[in-house]
């Protein structure tokens, strides 16, 4: 009875796995479509956001440059005419607002280099990374505290104080070493040395006088 | 998530390994199915078989839904798929040889090593054949290669070339394949029967 059964289905089996399919294929066609989510998953963005691994300190910039590193591409996300009046050494200029512009795909999703932000502060910076990390790009960094930064800790550092502790003047050593590497030029190193003066003594005339020839005395 | 090898889940070192296993599986179940005779296989040109066209298009077909189906869910990138690349006349001549090929000797590439494998003596032939054709593409590559590299288009998917959202051409597709089966099966009625 069971076997009639089951062999009255399967005779239509074929018929019901054909059903089967449209059905299935319709249904992708019914399916209420959403914007699928691009990049990387919320949670992975936000630890990405709160690691402090994403920043890059000045000088560590300043020890890349000297040391001329290829491996790294500086991305300077200001507007044109910050860039055009300053910008870091060998930096590219990529607004923020044509941060996804065709051609400035190839400097931020790529494996090779990586990838530092930066703009005065690290505000616009830190705009550009989370764009960039959301979808997904590797290797990205800013710059801590920007241009800004930039100038107060290397081209301009503080001169510590006299009680501050060893390790701050070893700093400042390396930083005015650095800045002097980016063209800025202390007043110690231009001093001129005064040239120094001998005094000459006064001339003084001496006037040999000659001596009388003896006259010629006469003897015998 | 998916696919899984690029997107890390699978180291990519496995990937030969896991094509070992996918090819033997693939292999076993061509066997099992009777594709290692050459007379099921050109069955679906005379008109008395047509396994063939109803594997292969039911293979694309639950391929292809369960892809958007998985895409459509998540666990599964269509984007990140590769694609093949297309060479238009490259695969227009290539495709004519092929289809003459599989007509005259009654197997494509990958079944006739099946049939090598369970020692079909017509095979071992056709196998052979392949190897003298692949000798002699090579020995006058320097004269095929404007077609081998040329009119190419990149790899494009009908969704690029047609412009038609991949849905519906995959509703489209399956009710084109289930006509093709009744059409099938209708002219498979009408043919003689042929034992083999």
């Amino acid at each position: 009875m069971v076997k009639k059964k089951i062999a009255k289905v399967l005779a239509f089996r074929y018929k019901i796995l054909a059903a089967i399919l449209i059905l299935l294929a319709g249904g992708l066609v019914l399916l209420p479509k959403y914007q699928k989510h691009e990049g990387i998953k919320p949670e992975e963005l936000l630890s990405n956001t709160i690691s402090p691994e994403r920043y890059m300190t000045t000088d560590r910039l300043a020890h890349i440059l000297i040391n001329q590193d290829p491996s790294f591409i500086l991305i300077d996300v200001r507007d044109e005419k910050s860039f055009a009046s300053y910008s870091l050494p060998n930096a590219i200029n990529i607004p923020l607002e044509k941060l996804f512009d065709e051609g400035s795909d190839s400097y931020l999703n790529q494996n090779q280099f990586d990838v530092v932000l930066f703009s005065n502060d690290n505000f616009y910076a830190d705009q550009a990374w989370i764009l960039c990390n959301r979808l997904g790009y590797k290797h990205m960094r800013v710059l801590k505290g920007g241009v800004n930064e930039w100038y107060a800790t290397i081209i301009n550092p503080l001169k510590p104080a006299d009680n501050m502790p060893v390790t701050d003047f070893e700093l400042y050593a390396t930083r005015k070493a650095a800045s002097m590497f980016f063209g800025v030029v202390y007043p110690e190193q231009v001093k001129v040395e005064a040239p120094v003066i001998v005094k000459e003594a006064p001339k003084k005339v001496i006037t040999i006088e000659k001596k009388k020839k003896a006259e010629a005395e006469g003897g015998c | 998530m998916g696919p899984l090898i690029p997107n890390g889940v699978i180291p990519f070192e496995w990937d030969n390994i896991i094509a070992i296993l996918i090819g033997i599986a693939f292999g076993f179940v061509l066997e099992a199915s009777g594709f290692s005779s050459s007379r099921k296989l050109a069955g679906v040109f005379y008109g008395y078989d047509f396994a063939v066209l109803k594997v292969f298009f039911t293979a694309a077909l639950v391929a292809v839904i369960g892809v958007y189906y998985m895409d459509y869910l998540g666990f599964l990138d269509v984007n990140q798929l590769y694609v093949h690349p297309t060479y238009l006349w490259g695969a227009i001549i290539g495709g004519i040889i092929m289809g003459v090929g599989f007509v005259a000797g009654g197997f494509c590439p990958g079944t006739s090593l099946c049939a090598v494998a369970i020692g079909k003596i017509d095979a071992i032939v056709y196998v052979g054949g392949i190897m003298v054709g692949i000798f002699i593409f090579s020995e006058l590559y320097p004269l095929f290669q404007p077609i081998y590299e040329g009119y190419f288009y990149g790899n494009v998917t009908l969704e690029d070339s047609l412009g038609i959202n991949p849905y519906w051409f995959v509703f489209i597709f399956s009710i084109i394949a289930i006509v093709a089966f009744v059409i099938s099966d209708m002219v498979q009625k009408r043919v003689k029967k042929i034992f083999y």
